[in-house]
């Protein structure tokens, strides 16, 4: 990570009252993402939350470890537009936490796996295997971690009835860009049209 | 040399071995001493926290923090009290925040204290743990009158923490500082300098920075390997830029590097706690409004991390609005760190299984949840 960048962010974890604005991070320039959306640090603990279609996901893994980011956690979340993947990156240099969503269907939901750049993601990869039954395409060892090697079933599966719509879980914060397909936070946009919502 | 060969022989350290502290067991593949390769299974104490989250309010779910991690239960009180007040914005009152400081450095130098005795127990010296014991004793005598337990406590509140302090326990916290202050010597004599221990953890177990970025090590296992990133620093939180500390690091990156880096932070941790108790204002210990047990909490995501005992805990939450949490992810830093032990284990000696497992300082109560 350049050293100015750091600076900044540096900067902002030191005076937590100004308004938490960094530069855009020239990572993000060579992601492939169907929205780029840019959070406040303060109040959800998120600068950057990227929407990726599955199979540009370990792109933006090797962008992001070139960046000098690790991986915190794997984690999924069900709701009624399918199921998430999501993937938490943090910077050594201070308050960057960027997360990467990637919707996947609830009918057969395959994923590559990016236990080639993280390694750690190996066993993070099958605990969410374990709990959601998401299949993660060459990952080397797709064994139950947590639980029993002889259940099938999954326990944070939600019932149909149970599930919410993803505009009411996920907040996108302010949209920077923004693929014309991608229309969960549809409502959102309204709002935000002068943001540039701009395909690519 | 690979596995299923003649010369090779698999043997199971664990669930049942005494240097694995619960349950956990490494499936070893051996060419004579010789670690080829060490497969850790885990999932022998796994109760699904992120399940019952689902099925109880906000509040109702903190005493399950305390159980994730037994030894640094007020760590995970404090990741998910923290990400309670970043998401509905609650603000904490002055006096509360230094009650927390104070019992989380505590909580962290009983942690590390058990982590010291049992690491050298398993490296064959009985008499420190007895040593490391009668300390810590001293620490659950000072949290027992005013958290209510002594091993998983459930101290804090979104608002606030349970119970105010008494100037009797600032007092005593302060003649514990002093006397904790004088043991150190005696830990570094006793242990420290020791020739024999120094064998067993010089040069074994040396970790790049390459490996702790590729699995997310963090806590003393990444500053172990001389990366200064501690989340009081790096993400601050609560009142922790107002005291003068060090991050300690080492750069050899071997076991003994972690070892030094927690007894440094034993000096560390006793330097907040003694600013803390110093410092302290009067005022409420939790806000008016604190939520109740039926609670709902606002819409939204939110990340909270705190700098536990042993790295970086981290909740994400998500809530829908309802009555329950509708998602909880809990990031256990034993998890992450624990996950490497494949590849560092590789072509040590038996013997030096047992040594890195130690440094790692493993509770497997954390990373099953």
């Amino acid at each position: 990570m350049p050293s100015n960048e750091s600076e900044i962010i540096n900067e902002n974890a030191r005076n937590p009252n100004r308004r938490q604005r960094p530069m855009t991070p020239e990572w993000t320039d060579r992601l492939k993402t169907l929205c780029k959306c840019r959070h406040n640090f303060q109040k959800t603990g998120i600068t950057w939350g990227l929407f990726l279609s599955p199979d540009t996901l370990v792109d933006a893994a090797r962008c992001l470890f070139q960046a000098g980011f690790f991986l915190e956690d794997i984690s999924a979340l069900d709701s009624a537009n399918g199921f998430v993947a999501v993937y938490h990156l943090s910077a050594y240099s201070g308050a960057d936490r960027v997360a990467f969503y990637v919707i996947l269907p609830h009918d057969d939901p395959q994923i590559p796996s990016i236990s080639a750049v993280y390694s750690g993601a190996l066993w993070h990869e099958r605990e969410t295997m374990d709990f959601f039954g998401i299949h993660f395409t060459g990952h080397p060892d797709p064994k139950p971690l947590l639980l029993p090697e002889d259940m099938t079933d999954h326990p944070l599966i939600k019932e149909d009835k149970n599930r919410a719509p993803l505009k009411d879980l996920l907040d996108p914060g302010e949209i920077v860009e923004r693929d014309p397909d991608f229309l969960f936070f549809e409502e959102v946009d309204s709002s935000t049209e002068e943001m540039t919502p701009e395909g690519q | 040399m690979t596995e299923g060969d003649e010369q090779t022989l698999i043997i199971n350290m664990g669930p049942q071995h005494p240097s694995t502290h619960g349950v956990l067991r490494v499936v070893l593949v051996l060419d004579g001493e010789y670690i080829v390769s060490a497969t850790p299974v885990i999932g022998y104490l796994h109760r699904m926290h992120e399940k019952m989250a689902e099925i109880r309010t906000c509040v109702q779910y903190m005493p399950n923090m305390g159980r994730v991690d037994y030894l640094n239960p007020l760590g995970w009180n404090w990741a998910w009290v923290g990400a309670l007040e970043r998401l509905a914005g609650i603000e904490v009152p002055e006096r509360a925040e230094f009650i927390r400081v104070i019992t989380g450095e505590l909580n962290r130098i009983s942690s590390h204290l058990v982590w010291f005795g049992a690491y050298i127990l398993d490296l064959g010296a009985f008499t420190p743990i007895m040593y490391a014991f009668e300390d810590r004793e001293k620490i659950l005598d000072l949290l027992q009158p005013i958290s209510g337990s002594r091993l998983t406590y459930s101290f804090f509140r979104p608002g606030g923490v349970a119970n105010d302090v008494t100037d009797a326990f600032l007092k005593d916290t302060l003649a514990f500082v002093k006397y904790m202050r004088d043991r150190l010597p005696m830990y570094r004599d006793l242990v420290t300098d020791n020739i024999i221990f120094r064998k067993r953890c010089e040069g074994v177990g040396v970790l790049s920075l390459e490996m702790c970025q590729k699995y997310g090590a963090t806590g003393p296992v990444l500053r172990g390997s001389n990366r200064p990133y501690d989340i009081r620093r790096a993400e601050p939180y609560s009142i922790y830029d107002r005291f003068d500390y060090e991050i300690p690091v080492d750069e050899k990156g071997d076991a003994m590097g972690r070892y030094r880096v927690r007894m440094a932070e034993l000096a560390e941790s006793l330097k907040i706690i003694e600013q803390a108790v110093n410092q302290i204002p009067e005022g409420d210990h939790i806000v008016k409004k604190a939520p109740k047990p039926r609670w709902k909490a606002p819409k939204g995501e939110v990340y909270f991390a705190v700098e536990g005992a042993r790295g970086k805990i981290g909740v994400y939450l998500i809530s829908n609005g309802g009555n329950h949490p509708y998602r909880v992810k809990l990031r256990s830093p034993g998890f992450s760190n624990l996950s490497l032990f494949g590849e560092l284990a590789k072509g040590h000696l038996l013997q030096d299984a047992v040594s890195i497992l130690g440094s790692l300082d493993l509770v497997i109560p954390e990373i099953d949840r």
